[in-house]
């Protein structure tokens, strides 16, 4: 009876301590930073971050799980995944209008991975992992096979930590886009699924599908790294970001102002916040109550106002604590007032963005340029990534970087070569902008010629071409919003900064729309048939007048079936042949 | 005479001269008759640049020249610059000059073949024997055929690299008539390392050497067989073609380029239109029977080798000649620098000409399809307005002109033989007029 009460005891302590302990070692946050945007949208961004101190090198690790999502954990764990980056975008972000957004994704889906170095076959892990995200997140991403995988050399470098242990050679790195993947709601139901508390309360209440879908532009991304655990950075963690970015044209239903609330946009106010989440916040740009003329005002006040400075440009959000404000069971919904409509004019563009077009006319052949724009009064070093499909048959002796009518020598180029139904192009240019200037970046190609069956469903509405990177690294933070590589939550971002910092921005710039030559796709047996009858008559001229020889012979003996049958016939009935004659 | 033949030369070289300046050769050089894949001067261009870079070019689906081409044009381009149509009216000229020697080389033959068969002929058949003086005017035909043809004009224009392939066989043609085994085969060889299908020429070569000794009394005493020399040829021509791969490989320091040449030949990966039937069938292929049909297709073009060299075993350069014609036909990326060379080359069988039965059908053809096939392009891929089927009739027109051509010329072989050995009096027994036919 003691024994096993005292084993009892033993098994409850246990557990107890290993509650405790593992309650310490990760956390979740949630947080939400909104931007009125100059054109009269609106910028949300719902960040979620988990952060879980395991070490993501060692697999025994990820076996007790309590706010990192296991499906998740799971996949990483297999396949030697050292870093993750996907998104999941629908609609385009426009650079020149809306600035630079946090996390900047292409349309369609976009993935990158580092792999461990101790992953046995990155080829193989790439795969599996491909085909296990496409299950987890509804994508087709396992559309992602070798023929849309390329290795990018620069564009790409890890977020997270780097060191013993970590990928350092880029051959561990894989990236591949979708830009024909339509995303909604079975995108989004998976992606909720992540989060520790769904979407029953916290900030995640707010995914209203019939609204979020209703959208200018809508981006779903899951960010994943290891990260240090302290200051000393003696042991590493997970870091976990789950973000979704949503443009509002809230102009459109309000009579041409840009008054907004999150009950209007939504469809629903916030009643609570998550209560796993050690940070529930809201950041609202407040630019605006600076303003002159085009004066706002905040619905309700925030609790604290931050201003700081980052390299001469000032930045001042308003910041409300969601527990606070709901604490009594009071709803929260923010909001503004304009005094006046928006005074649309020139919207100051960002530093550095790109336009890319595809040139030429016909189904023959065709052009891609790319308009690379440096608004600063200096050299800026931009790193540029195509990744073209097999069939785009891409001449790299035209590529040509042109600013002002003066030839740019590019620093260095990595070319690949795409090779038929195997592998894609890749093309990865870093150049140096001159100071304001606009650069464009060309190059021709042939359009191949594909089997019937390559074609995808109404082949003639074209092929979708991936978005072109740019990775660049600024000198100034005009307008620049995005967590530093050491912080995981936004509010660690929003602090002064005076130092030599580089702000470090990727930008993709429009997927493209290609029309490929079609056959006729109800003609194969039409085909088949008419290829073949020419084929037979130089086989049947050819056979015959090697096998046969010349003879001369009486015109009117007649030799055919008819007249064979004839002959045949009239010795079967003598007689007759006889009357007659 | 030779005034014309010089003149022919000058009026050619002239007009290409004259026409390089214009922007016709661009135009000419982006259309898929006359660049395929595998002769189009782009590609090469990005071959190049892509060596000058230090990326392989067979590490790509662009490039389909061989390691020694890509070297030598390398070269010559480095010295030319931006003279390198140069390069290409002199392969012209050196075409015209090797044309006017293989037409002297082929009076002669034909003279000496005359005169050892012709125990066998009939008496009644003198009107048909050929004879020196129309002979003679052959070189003017044949350079004729070739400087002012506009196929071949249009190759050299449009910087073809078929314009190196066809130097290379009808260098294969003038030592094989000069009866030099080792250079005969070593331009057999380097003509099929560059494009392939004149693999099947070492049988005309080789029937050529065996009539040849025959008919010059070299071995009287010993009448070998025809196998020996079939087995020298061969070896020979594999000799010379495994030194061409070893040197490649050699050059390239990889064997990228035998599945980025001969894999992309024989398994039509690029289903980009020309004249021939394989892009279009292909394209619309059922997947299970492709790899059936790229085998028949690959051994039609081929096959034919055999029978004939049994039936025109005492004609090997005829032989030599319908083979070209065959392949020029079959093959899986055929332009008109295949048909330039086949007309270049017709002349030379004039005494067959009063035999053929389609030559102005196929006349006809020929000029429907040159002049309908950029205008149904245009409309199909420009205009929009008509689709891919109107380009393949176009060009299953064209390739059934050709085998009416080849096989009209094969009749009339016959029956030019025919009447030599049986006269022109065809009365049958009974007194009757007969009627010459294929039983």
């Amino acid at each position: 009876m003691d024994t096993s009460r005292a084993f009892f005891l033993f098994l409850v302590c246990f557990g107890f301590g290993f509650q405790t302990s593992k309650a310490a070692d990760d956390r979740f946050s949630e947080e939400l930073f909104i931007k009125p945007l100059p054109s009269g949208h609106i910028y949300f961004h719902f960040q979620f971050t988990t952060r879980w101190d395991v070490d993501i090198r060692s697999k025994d690790e990820f076996n007790q799980y309590r706010l990192f999502p296991k499906s998740l954990g799971d996949i990483v764990s297999t396949y030697d995944v050292q870093e993750l980056h996907l998104s999941l975008t629908q609609g385009i972000w426009r650079h020149d209008k809306w600035g630079y957004p946090i996390h900047d994704a292409p349309p369609g889906a976009e993935l990158w991975v580092w792999f461990l170095p101790s992953v046995s076959s990155v080829k193989q892990s790439w795969s599996e992992l491909v085909n296990a995200l496409s299950g987890l997140f509804c994508a087709s991403l396992n559309f992602m096979d070798a023929k849309s995988t390329v290795n990018p050399n620069w564009s790409f470098r890890p977020h997270g930590l780097q060191g013993e242990g970590f990928a350092k050679d880029v051959k561990l790195l894989r990236y591949s886009a979708l830009p024909r993947e339509v995303v909604c709601t079975e995108n989004l139901t998976p992606w909720k699924k992540l989060l520790p508390c769904d979407s029953k309360v916290g900030l995640a209440s707010l995914f209203n599908a019939m609204k979020l879908y209703d959208t200018a532009y809508h981006s779903l991304s899951v960010h994943l790294r290891p990260i240090c655990q302290d200051e000393s950075c003696s042991k590493p963690s997970i870091e976990l970001t789950q973000s979704l970015a949503v443009v509002f044209d809230s102009t459109l239903k309000n009579n041409g102002y840009q008054n907004w609330s999150l009950r209007k946009l939504f469809g629903r106010s916030l009643r609570n916040q998550c209560p796993l989440a050690d940070l529930s916040n809201i950041y609202v740009d407040m630019t605006c109550t600076q303003s002159t003329d085009y004066r706002c005002q905040l619905m309700p006040q925030p609790d604290q106002i931050l201003n700081f400075t980052q390299k001469d440009e000032q930045f001042s959000y308003g910041q409300y604590s969601v527990g606070k404000h709901t604490k009594d069971g009071n709803f929260l919904s923010i909001g503004i007032q304009y005094n006046q409509q928006p005074k649309y004019g020139p919207i100051k563009p960002p530093p550095v963005y790109a336009h890319r077009y595809i040139t030429g006319y016909g189904l023959e052949n065709g052009g891609i340029t790319c308009y690379l724009y440096n608004k600063l009064p200096q050299k800026v070093k931009v790193i540029y990534l195509e990744s073209l499909p097999w069939f785009m048959r891409v001449y790299f002796n035209t590529v040509k970087i042109v600013s002002n009518g003066v030839v740019i020598k590019p620093v260095a180029i990595n070319y690949v070569q795409g090779k038929d139904r195997v592998q894609p192009y890749t093309l990865e240019v870093i150049v140096e902008l001159p100071p304001n200037s606009v650069s464009s970046l060309s190059f021709e190609f042939d359009r191949a010629f594909l089997k019937w069956t390559e074609y995808p469903p109404d082949a003639n509405h074209g092929f979708y071409i991936n978005s072109a990177v740019l990775s660049v690294s600024l000198p100034v933070a005009t307008n620049y919003t995005t967590p530093g590589q050491a912080s995981s939550v936004l509010i660690d971002s929003f602090v002064e900064e005076t130092g030599q910092k580089q702000f470090i921005v990727r930008i993709h710039t429009e997927s493209l729309l290609l029309s490929l030559p079609t056959p006729d796709f109800s003609m194969p047996y039409n085909v088949i048939c008419l290829a073949c009858t020419v084929m037979a008559i130089a086989f049947g001229s050819i056979h015959n007048l090697t096998t046969r020889r010349l003879v001369a012979r009486d015109p009117d003996l007649k030799t055919g079936i008819i007249h064979k049958i004839k002959t045949y016939l009239l010795k079967l009935h003598p007689k007759r042949g006889l009357k007659r004659e | 005479m030779a005034i014309i033949v010089h003149i022919c030369f000058v009026v050619g070289l002239g007009l290409r001269f004259w026409l390089f300046k214009t922007s016709f050769p661009g135009w000419l050089a982006s259309r898929v008759e006359i660049s395929t894949p595998l002769t189009s001067w782009k590609r090469v261009m990005e071959g190049i640049y892509l060596t000058r870079e230090h990326v392989s070019p067979y590490s790509g689906d662009l490039f389909h020249e061989t390691p020694l081409m890509l070297k030598w044009l390398d070269l010559v381009l480095k010295v030319f610059k931006q003279y390198d149509y140069l390069i290409f009216l002199a392969a012209d000229t050196l075409i015209g000059i090797l044309l006017l020697k293989i037409a002297n080389l082929f009076s002669k033959y034909m003279l000496l073949k005359q005169a050892a068969d012709s125990p066998n002929y009939s008496p009644e058949a003198s009107s048909l024997l050929l004879r020196k003086e129309s002979l003679r005017k052959l070189e003017i035909f044949v350079v004729a055929a070739h400087m002012l043809n506009p196929y071949s004009i249009a190759v050299c224009l449009a910087r073809s690299t078929g314009i190196f392939h066809n130097l290379l066989v009808l260098l294969a043609f003038f030592f094989t008539m000069k009866a030099q085994t080792i250079l005969s085969t070593l331009c057999l060889a380097f003509a099929t390392y560059e494009s392939f299908y004149p693999l099947v020429l070492c049988v005309p070569a080789a029937l050529f050497f065996h009539q040849y000794s025959v008919l010059n009394k070299k071995s009287v005493k010993e009448e070998s067989s025809s196998l020996v020399y079939f087995l020298t040829t061969l070896g020979l021509f594999s000799f010379w073609f495994l030194m061409l791969l070893a040197v490649s490989y050699h050059l390239d320091e990889s064997a990228q380029f035998v599945s980025s040449i001969y894999g992309f030949i024989l398994t039509v990966p690029d289903l980009s239109p020309n004249i021939g039937i394989f892009w279009y069938f292909f394209t619309e292929m059922f997947e299970h029977f492709r790899i059936f049909f790229l085998f028949v297709f690959q051994i039609n073009a081929l096959i034919y080798t055999v029978p004939l060299a049994v039936r025109l075993r005492e004609q090997p350069i005829f032989l030599m000649y319908i083979l070209t014609f065959l392949t020029g036909v079959f093959k899986s990326y055929p332009s008109y620098s295949d048909v330039s060379i086949i007309l270049a080359l017709l002349p030379l069988w004039k005494h067959l000409f009063a035999y053929l039965r389609n030559s102005f059908i196929v006349t006809c053809m020929f000029i429907c399809c040159t002049v309908f096939s950029p205008l149904l392009w245009h409309l199909w891929l420009y205009a929009g307005s008509a689709n891919a089927n109107f380009y393949f009739a176009i060009t299953l027109v064209f390739t059934t002109a050709e085998i009416f051509l080849v096989t009209d010329l094969l009749y009339a072989n016959l029956r030019w033989e025919y009447d030599l050995t049986y006269g022109l009096n065809r009365k049958l027994e009974d007194g009757k007029e007969g009627q010459v036919v294929l039983e």
